[in-house]
């Protein structure tokens, strides 16, 4: 039975004229993720009202090819400009960098690619076996498991970021999740900072924001640096050394998109969480966890499987509840009722072949993805090569296009000089801005969570201690707070010269 | 910027002038939803657009510009130039009450309103919650006064003008607990984290028939049928005087152009209405929801917004959600 839906969404898919569908989405939703700005959840959105009108398989086929190219798109500005084109792919350019700067652009780009459309297969592997298991995993996160989840993606962050001193990390993790109560907060309705201005309180914009605090102080070190700026020579990569690479760290690839599947079916965390948290793992697995943000292959490798991983995960829970994972989900979802089809309890009896057709759209898209992604990035590469001082002019004028183009409204544009002003004064001071950016997206689910939380049950945080997800993160954030203090090194040298 | 706004003005202005009533519609018109794409407005107003956009012979458009609850998009139609080339989209909870939240002084009263459907409030429990009929969860709202916990897509949302509505029926408060959006309250039911959520009956209809939630009453004024040996009882069987101020309570869509367009040109409309109400694509996209199609013309909507959205201002205001009085609109309490 399974095999008959999986050979008919084949034969539906690489009919041409939904072949051409999935290639130009696919490339179209790259393109969106490469320039920094244009968001998976914006580029599924547009591509909604677009596909409207289009037969109901080619619509799916072109959403889902948008969404995963989209997503993966993300890495290869964060890899080559240090600008993550996505939120989700901020984790990527802790590796992905400094492995740029060394001339292996091509390299990074090749197994960040690869590592991608290895989390999108095996998310798919998911869907198509543990569903209603994985459901049920969804449904044990509550308010106090949400708002302590996103605590601990913000530590995480802030830990991996900051370069030894997790504290300067962690304040950037806490300013960002300041600046995301401005705003109309979502308990009450109440105005809060926003000084009787209409934009602020339909709250701050992330992708401003991200641009801002990423773009400006690469604009800015362009032109710091006298005259003699590294032309840097690209030094030529073997498809064979990468995909050795990806193969030699098969475990990680693994792990992460377990991770990444698990980050994306809890509802309202989606890809970025992903890429941090299967990032964090592989780090504290590792044997040279220094090598981490100084070009390691592995860190690029799992941040993406991890964030790709997410598309499979949170697609689950549009399957099973109508539930969707993630913000470009949401929109996913939408999309899928805009076609006729029913997610939720009934769709197995109903569209028993949906299920299928999603899978093989999905592991097309990835392939595609893979092709067309290395293809791409044969010229963008040579974005290294280009002079930075005529090259960031381009970019700067992309980050106003960009910012204004979220809500076609000059007030986020003004918000991308503000918060790029903060980048740079962040940049001086060495404070990492990837947690902030996280505590930005982060801010409203732990602001809510907390609050309703404690409104449930009536001020009282003890029910937090009763709840098995909550005891887990609650030991690992006391563990990672404690090892900054450096107790356990502290206990460790008591303890040797006992054993002495 | 302001340049290119009056240029544009200019520009629409001389548009509208080149072109008679008797050719109108000569162009695409645009139609705004003020939501983002994919939502219930968005998707009840593309089926109407494309079945209407077939009657007047030109496409119509689908604009989607959200921001501040919808009220950003209607102020944008408000203030557009009334060619008939712009028209709106909006649920009639937030359109009705966009005056008593203080975003505008024109009522719906100053609009042509073409009423297309509506989608009744259910009153959900988790399937092993201990309420199996609305007079227990009502009764134990009465006994334990602010205990009972709603789950809600916030202060404002469809799902507070239910549990609203369910407050008034029980003399007594219940404890609201606001998510970010109808899809995490209804997550937090599954979880165990509330004990009923009064949202629309579209958002979990399936999860009804599926068995994974009990619903209790729906806010309409008959029993509805999901599915064969489905029915969800109306509110009116069981509290029929205390209900019948508030039933039927839902959202309501309708498709909006302020006053001011000549009487010909919206005949032209009133037909492609009818029109696309009969439509089968339309039809089939409503009961697929469990959407009332419920088709009423220019001079019935305003009869119907006159009741409905007295209800809707009342509520917001005697459940201090807003503090504008609605008697300075001349509302009507119900």
């Amino acid at each position: 039975m399974a095999w008959q839906y999986i050979g008919e969404a084949m034969g539906v898919a690489l009919q041409p004229y939904n072949l051409l569908v999935l290639v130009l989405s696919t490339g179209v939703g790259l393109v969106m993720g490469i320039l920094p700005g244009l968001s998976a959840t914006m580029a599924i959105a547009l591509l909604t009202g677009i596909t409207f009108n289009f037969p109901t398989q080619s619509a799916l086929i072109s959403l889902i090819g948008v969404y995963v190219g989209a997503i993966s798109g993300g890495c290869q500005a964060a890899i080559l400009l240090n600008i993550p084109g996505t939120p989700a792919s901020a984790a990527t350019a802790l590796d992905g960098f400094p492995l740029a700067r060394r001339g292996e652009g091509g390299l990074a780009i090749f197994i960040a690619t690869s590592a991608s459309c290895l989390g999108t297969l095996l998310s798919v592997i998911f869907v198509l076996t543990l569903t209603p298991l994985l459901t049920a995993f969804a449904l044990k996160f509550a308010s106090w498991e949400f708002f302590l989840l996103s605590i601990f993606g913000i530590l995480i962050c802030g830990t991996l970021t900051a370069q030894g001193n997790a504290i300067k990390g962690w304040i950037s993790g806490v300013l960002g999740l300041l600046v995301a109560q401005v705003g109309l907060d979502s308990v009450d309705t109440v105005a809060r900072f926003t000084y009787g201005n209409v934009n602020l309180m339909a709250t701050i914009q992330l992708i401003p924001v991200m641009i801002g605090l990423f773009g400006f102080p690469e604009i800015v070190k362009a032109f710091k640096v006298s005259g003699s700026e590294e032309v840097m020579s690209l030094s030529k990569f073997e498809m064979t050394k990468g995909l050795c690479l990806v193969g030699r760290h098969i475990l990680a690839v693994i792990r992460s998109a377990f991770i990444g599947v698990g980050v994306g079916i809890i509802p309202g965390v989606g890809e970025d969480v992903g890429g941090w948290l299967s990032y964090w793992a592989s780090k504290a697995r590792s044997k040279l966890p220094e090598s981490f943000g100084t070009g390691n292959p592995l860190g690029i490798i799992s941040a993406e499987t991890g964030n790709n991983a997410c598309i499979g995960g949170a697609i689950i829970p549009i399957m099973s509840l109508a539930v969707p994972g993630s913000a470009p989900a949401a929109v996913l979802l939408a999309a899928f009722f805009m076609h006729g089809y029913r997610p939720g309890p009934l769709l197995l009896t109903e569209s028993p072949g949906f299920v299928y057709s999603i899978s093989v759209y999905l592991v097309l898209a990835s392939i595609a993805m893979w092709a067309l992604a290395l293809l791409v990035a044969k010229g963008t590469v040579r974005i290294l090569r280009v002079n930075k001082k005529i090259l960031m002019p381009i970019i700067f004028m992309l980050c106003v296009i960009g910012s204004y183009l979220i809500n076609y409204n000059m007030f986020d544009v003004k918000v991308m000089f503000v918060f790029g002003l903060v980048g740079l004064a962040m940049t001086a001071v060495k404070v990492p801005a990837a947690p902030f950016l996280l505590g930005v997206i982060l801010g409203p689910m732990a602001d809510s969570n907390l609050r309703r939380a404690l409104r449930l049950y009536d001020g009282s945080f003890a029910t937090m201690f009763q709840r098995p997800i909550c005891v887990f993160f609650l030991i690992v954030i006391a563990c990672m707070i404690l090892s900054q203090m450096g107790v356990f090194r502290r206990l460790r040298k008591k303890k040797a010269p006992e054993a002495a | 910027m302001k340049k290119f706004v009056a240029a544009g003005l200019l520009a629409m202005a001389a548009s509208s002038l080149a072109f008679g009533a008797d050719d109108w519609p000569s162009k695409n018109i645009n139609l705004t939803v003020p939501y983002g794409a994919g939502g219930t407005t968005d998707l009840t107003a593309r089926a109407l657009a494309n079945a209407m956009g077939k009657d007047l012979g030109v496409t119509i458009n689908v604009i989607n510009t959200p921001g501040a609850g919808g009220s950003a998009g209607s102020l944008n139609v408000q203030n557009a130039p009334v060619d008939g080339y712009t028209m709106l989209a909006n649920g009639m909870l937030a359109f009705a009450t966009m005056p008593v939240n203080g975003y505008t002084e024109k009522t719906f009263r100053e609009w042509d309103v073409w009423i297309a459907t509506y989608a009744p409030n259910c009153i959900i429990v988790p399937k092993d919650s201990p309420y199996n009929t609305i007079q227990d969860l009502i009764n134990d709202i009465k006994k334990r006064p602010g205990q009972v916990t709603a789950g809600t897509a916030g202060i404002g949302s469809g799902g507070f003008f239910g549990a609203e509505t369910v407050k008034a029926i029980a003399g007594a408060n219940y404890k609201h607990i606001p998510y970010a959006g109808g899809g995490p309250a209804l997550t937090g039911l599954l979880a165990g984290e509330v004990d009923f959520v009064p949202q629309l009956l579209a958002e979990y209809k399936d999860l009804i028939i599926a068995g994974k939630v009990k619903a209790l009453a729906v806010l309409a004024a008959e029993d509805i049928t999901l599915a064969p040996g489905v029915v969800v009882p109306s509110i009116m069987k069981s509290y029929p005087n205390e209900a019948k101020k508030f039933v039927p309570m839902g959202e309501v869509t309708a498709i909006l152009l302020p006053k001011g367009l000549s009487e010909d040109k919206l005949k032209k409309i009133d037909k492609a209405f009818d029109v696309a109400t009969k439509d089968k694509a339309f039809l089939d996209f409503c009961a697929a929801r469990s959407f009332e199609v419920i088709p009423k013309g220019r001079a019935e909507s305003q009869q119907f917004l006159e009741g409905f959205a007295g209800k809707a201002v009342y509520i917001l205001y005697d459940g201090g959600a807003v503090s504008i009085d609605p008697a300075k609109f001349n509302f009507k309490r119900p």
